[in-house]
């Protein structure tokens, strides 16, 4: 036999007990009493999922009684049993979430009865909500989980594959090891930015943020030297402009992220007639803002290609080699920093990035 | 300036990266001397013989995901030693990982001088070791 739900009436007057348990013994397991220490302790002993209180009773109301047990036992559904003159207390107490609604003395038998079905319908969607959103965080953890071991598990081949590129470069091949070397290499290298940016993606998921104080020109460095190397920046000109910018305080995970992907995608849709390709990051502190331009001298956009330009898997070009993923990525990182990001191009000359930043304290 | 030689230790469960590593580290002139580490046991078990009695100056470069004891634990050892063992030693770590907390774990321990991102750039590792 299943166990009958439990009801818990709290109330100064014994009679409004009987009247209760008698309408509703048959179906539930209801306990009654005058005092609010017994209710406590029936409450910790057993699940709970409906409680009545009568709001006037010595000593303290219903809603105050409400307000002390809240917290402890969260998940039982209140409902307040009140003459007409405490109108108002009780209003309160259901716009602050305490009490599921209320009842007015005498009450009408098929009224609480209703009432009584209601709230126990109430009861059982959230505790099915919760227990969702219990399995939801246990994927969401799993996922976490993988997405750490993958991002390691996924590139430690492929870093020792480009360690050992770069090694039987320098020890001196013939032409045709050199160019199957490279051909190696360039693969890698779109395997690997494609597990980065899925692990950037999933990263920039996650809430948490790391603010520390970002020193604009070390900063650029650190950029300028990773990409000085990459496929297609041989002719590159890596300029700058920071004599407006001071230190700043950001996210610099998730600036190194934005930036990044923007200085790939300059290079890897630089103009190929140009005889100079070049990219110039400006960086400038304006009134608590960091502002941020990327220009280059690429292909540029189409006018038509720029509203969808930031959405996910979105290709501007029919020759792209991206993974349709960076600047999707770069839209949700600066929108958990608070940033945006507007883009101005003309195709055939260049396009110009421009970010801006809420400095943090 | 130290006219004494430079010791460079690789610590890595990673074989290949281990091999790859050391020869990369001779071949780009930076030094010959290279001992190689296949776990930070290894390396703990070794560390007071190996710096104490050193006529060197001695780099560790330490990856982070390991079996056994990983590279954080790894720096924290190392850390706990006595101060005038570790005098002159620097601690890079060089790993695959790019996950933020793991980055900002290795930056914050004060041992370490640089977390540096696979696969070794012997260039910009020349401009961090002291002269």
């Amino acid at each position: 036999m299943t166990e009958r739900v439990r009801i818990l009436y709290l109330d100064d007057e014994e009679q409004n007990l009987f009247a209760f348990k008698a309408l509703f013994r048959r179906e539930f397991d209801v306990f009654t009493t005058t005092s609010p220490h017994e209710a406590v302790a029936y409450l910790s002993q057993y699940t709970v999922p409906l409680i009545f209180s009568d709001q006037k009773m010595p000593g303290l109301s219903g809603v105050e009684f409400f307000e002390l047990t809240t917290r402890e036992f969260p998940e039982s559904v209140r409902i307040l049993i009140t003459g007409y003159a405490d109108i108002e207390a009780v209003i309160d107490a259901i716009n602050k979430g305490q009490v599921y609604r209320y009842v007015t003395k005498p009450w009408d038998e098929n009224d609480l009865r209703i009432c009584v079905r209601n709230a126990l319908q109430r009861f059982y969607d959230q505790r099915e909500l919760r227990e969702r959103n219990k399995r939801l965080e246990e994927a969401n953890a799993d996922l976490e989980r993988f997405i750490y071991s993958a991002s390691h598990d996924l590139r430690a081949p492929l870093v020792s594959i480009k360690g050992i590129v770069n090694l039987a470069r320098m020890e001196g091949l013939d032409e045709k090891a050199t160019n199957y070397l490279a051909m190696i290499e360039r693969s890698t290298n779109r395997l690997d930015q494609f597990v980065q940016n899925i692990i950037h993606y999933y990263q920039n998921l996650k809430a948490d943020e790391i603010i520390t104080e970002v020193n604009p020109g070390e900063l650029l460095d650190e950029l300028y030297e990773q990409y000085r190397h990459h496929e297609g920046a041989e002719f590159m000109a890596f300029r700058r402009d920071i004599t407006e910018a001071v230190p700043f305080k950001v996210d610099r995970n998730r600036l190194k992220v934005v930036l990044s992907n923007l200085l790939s995608n300059a290079i890897r849709f630089r103009e190929p007639s140009r005889q100079q390709p070049e990219v110039m990051v400006r960086i400038l502190n304006k009134e608590g803002r960091v502002v941020i331009h990327a220009d280059d001298n690429g292909q540029g956009i189409a006018a038509e290609a720029i509203p969808s330009l930031f959405d996910m898997f979105y290709h501007a070009t029919d020759k792209s080699l991206g993974t349709g993923i960076g600047l999707y990525i770069v839209r949700e990182a600066l929108r958990r920093m608070g940033g945006t990001i507007s883009v101005a191009s003309e195709p055939g000359k260049g396009s110009r990035f421009t970010i801006e930043l809420p400095e943090r304290p | 300036m130290s006219d004494k030689p430079l010791r460079i230790f690789l610590v890595d469960d990673n074989e290949i990266d281990l091999i790859v590593n050391e020869k990369l580290l001779r071949i780009s002139g930076l030094t010959d001397t290279v001992e190689r580490f296949a776990s930070a046991t290894d390396f703990l078990q070794r560390f007071d013989g190996l710096v104490d009695a050193s006529s060197y100056r001695n780099v560790l470069l330490l990856d982070i995901m390991m079996p056994g004891l990983n590279g954080f634990e790894c720096a924290q050892a190392i850390s706990e030693r006595p101060a005038e063992r570790r005098a002159g030693f620097q601690v890079f770590v060089l790993s695959s990982s790019i996950d933020r907390n793991d980055i900002a774990r290795a930056s914050a321990i004060p041992l370490v001088g640089r977390v540096l991102e696979k696969p070794l750039d012997t260039y910009l590792l020349k401009g961090l070791i002291n002269p």
